[in-house]
């Protein structure tokens, strides 16, 4: 009985994923990948430095590119992992971050918001300087992926992930 | 013309059909020809056609399209909305790719050097309006539109200018290439114009000779035939006149009372008696002639034996050569089989035959009836063949053919005052076709003539009941 239970669960999460419905049952998660321009040289960041990109502490690639943040509108679960377990924060806090950053200057340009995964998979090809998160699912050739910490999102002990019914 | 009225006899005697067979075939072959034309003609004017609308199509797809890839790109300058920039971008990359596919298949189908040239700078030049356009899309992204602006003025400006430039040189090279089908077109259809023109006038000519020598051949074959009879009624009168003077005069004699004595009686009595036969003959043979015209089927066909046929005939013929030096030498060979036949035709058709070689002979006077199987000469199997040979004067070869002709009467013969009607042969040939036979003849100048009746072999059943 109980692993019939585990396969109709499994069979449902199959479904999930390929229709591109609400992406798994309470509880489940997958992992989040941190994806930039294929012509952009950087292979790997470290978490920190992954958080300095988010809090736009940096704003300039090694190559002098500038860099071009791309963030999923509040209250979606993949920008929910990224204020959360990138920038330490909530969401009324990077909020509070980012307006006091473009008052004082410290902020250029403030994040390109976009509606779906596969705009936010089309603005990073299309600008060399630009970086954002995909689920591991929603990635494809047209953008790369980046070690975090030397992982990659298919690795064991890789810390990003998207909890679809977290309570942030 | 001799030889024209030669020719024109002869088309005359197969009832002009053969000539009239000729024009209708080469009607038929010129109707072939000038369709075989048209719709080449029609070929090169669809083709041309399809070619321009296809070039015309192409030409206006590719120009679209590049603007379309310039506009999406301006357009999404008029947002500050992420979302719509990508839209956008993502529209302007499309439009794209089809600008590129259409430069691609423009460079495959270049026939000359100079598109071909074209079709390499084009898509150089629009690869670098791309380069341009894609650091414009992607400043315009990063939400700095003054750099977009700036970028696109003074590196996306020029480079689609040059883009431009060479898509009205596409048009202005297919406006020639166009101009170029078209004179071809107009070169062939003039080409189709002349040949037709030339075709109609030839067939034209040659019905109108076909038609002329057609009337002249008939009004030739008419007044030969009118004089064929002028010349057969003043035989006939002549060969009527003399009997009938011989009978006149017996007949006057009679009746003064010259004639005394029986002896003297006997004599006019033979004399009346032989003029009588002969004029009896003669109308005979006219009526003979008459009744052949129409009716081919008036004799009877049943097997007959050879030598009961001979025998006929040799009974028939023995007042021709009765108290003259004359022999007829028969020969049949052995196990003849039966034939097909009418036995009074076939003596009809044999006696005049012997009649012929008796009065043509010469000083040669024998002739040889013979009869012999052989390998039928239409048809398969085998045949009798009764031929009549003589020794005489001959025929000459240019009037072998006409022998056979009603009321022809060779001009050598007419001189050698020879008489006759002239419906000897022509009555001997149509018996002979009545009944499923033929007539045919040998001769050679001086050296004789050999006329051969060509009969069918009596089969199976019918031989059971051999006359």
């Amino acid at each position: 009985m109980r692993r019939l239970t585990t396969y109709l669960v499994a069979l449902t999460l199959a479904a999930a994923h390929q229709l591109d419905a609400p992406r798994a049952s309470a509880g489940s998660s997958e992992a989040l990948a941190i994806v930039v321009n294929r012509s952009n040289p950087v292979d790997s960041l470290s978490l920190a430095e992954l958080r300095a990109i988010f809090l736009s502490s940096r704003s300039h690639w090694a190559n002098e590119r500038r860099i071009t943040l791309v963030m999923r509108e509040p209250g979606e679960p993949e920008r929910k992992t990224i204020v959360h377990d990138v920038c330490g924060m909530n969401e009324n806090q990077l909020k509070t971050h980012v307006l006091h950053g473009l008052f004082t200057g410290e902020i250029l340009v403030s994040p390109k918001v976009l509606a779906t995964a596969s705009g936010v998979r089309k603005f990073i090809f299309n600008v060399p300087g630009a970086i954002g998160y995909l689920r591991v699912s929603d990635v494809d050739d047209s953008v790369k992926v980046l070690r975090i910490d030397n992982l990659l999102p298919t690795d064991k002990g890789y810390k990003l992930r998207v909890q679809d019914q977290t309570g942030y | 013309m001799p030889f024209l009225d030669r020719l024109l006899s002869a088309a005359y005697r197969h009832n002009a059909t053969l000539l009239l067979f000729m024009v209708f075939c080469l009607v038929v072959i010129v109707g072939v020809f000038v369709i075989r034309d048209l719709g080449t003609a029609n070929f090169e004017a669809q083709t041309i056609y399809t070619g321009s609308v296809h070039g015309l199509r192409r030409i206006g797809e590719l120009q679209y399209d590049a603007q379309e890839t310039r506009r999406a790109t301006l357009y999404a300058l008029t947002t500050s909305d992420s979302n719509l920039q990508v839209e956008y971008a993502d529209q302007s990359r499309s439009a794209d790719q089809r600008v590129k596919d259409a430069i691609a298949e423009y460079g495959r189908q270049a026939k000359q050097p100079a598109e071909t040239a074209l079709a390499h700078r084009l898509a150089n030049d629009w690869s670098s309006y791309l380069s341009v356009r894609d650091e414009v899309l992607a400043s315009i992204l990063e939400g700095s539109t003054k750099e977009a602006v700036s970028l696109d003025l003074s590196g996306g400006v020029p480079a689609f200018e040059r883009v431009r430039q060479d898509l009205n040189e596409v048009k202005v090279l297919y406006d020639e290439d166009a101009l170029r089908s078209q004179a071809n077109l107009s070169a062939s259809a003039r080409r189709s114009t002349f040949r037709l023109i030339g075709i109609l006038g030839f067939t034209f000519l040659l019905s109108s000779a076909a038609v002329w020598a057609i009337q002249r051949s008939q009004m030739l074959g008419a007044i030969q035939l009118a004089k064929l009879q002028m010349e057969f009624v003043a035989s006939v009168s002549h060969e009527l006149r003399t009997p009938l003077a011989v009978l006149s005069s017996a007949a006057d004699n009679l009746a003064d009372g010259i004639i005394v004595g029986n002896d003297a009686l006997q004599k006019y009595g033979a004399v009346l008696q032989h003029q009588s036969r002969r004029m009896s003959t003669l109308v005979d043979e006219i009526l003979l002639f008459a009744s052949t015209e129409d009716s081919k089927n008036r004799y009877i066909l049943q097997p007959l034996q050879v030598s009961r046929i001979f025998e006929s005939v040799m009974s028939a013929s023995a007042g021709l050569i009765q108290g003259t030096d004359f022999v007829i030498n028969e020969h049949i060979d052995e196990g003849l089989p039966p034939v097909m036949g009418d036995l009074s035709g076939i003596s009809q058709c044999l006696q005049n035959l012997i009649g012929n070689a008796v009065k043509y002979c010469g000083n040669h006077r024998s002739v040889a009836l013979c009869a012999r199987a052989a390998p039928a000469t239409s048809g398969s199997g085998q045949e009798v063949q009764i031929s009549v040979a003589d020794r005489g004067i001959g025929i000459d070869p240019s009037e072998l053919a006409r022998v056979f002709d009603p009321f022809y009467r060779s001009p050598r013969v007419n001189a050698m005052q020879i008489h006759g009607t002239g419906l000897g042969l022509s009555l001997a040939r149509r018996i002979a076709e009545s009944m499923g036979g033929r007539l045919s003849v040998v001769s050679e100048l001086s050296v004789g003539s050999t006329f051969t009746l060509h009969l069918q072999i009596a089969k199976g059943e019918d031989s059971q009941t051999v006359l």
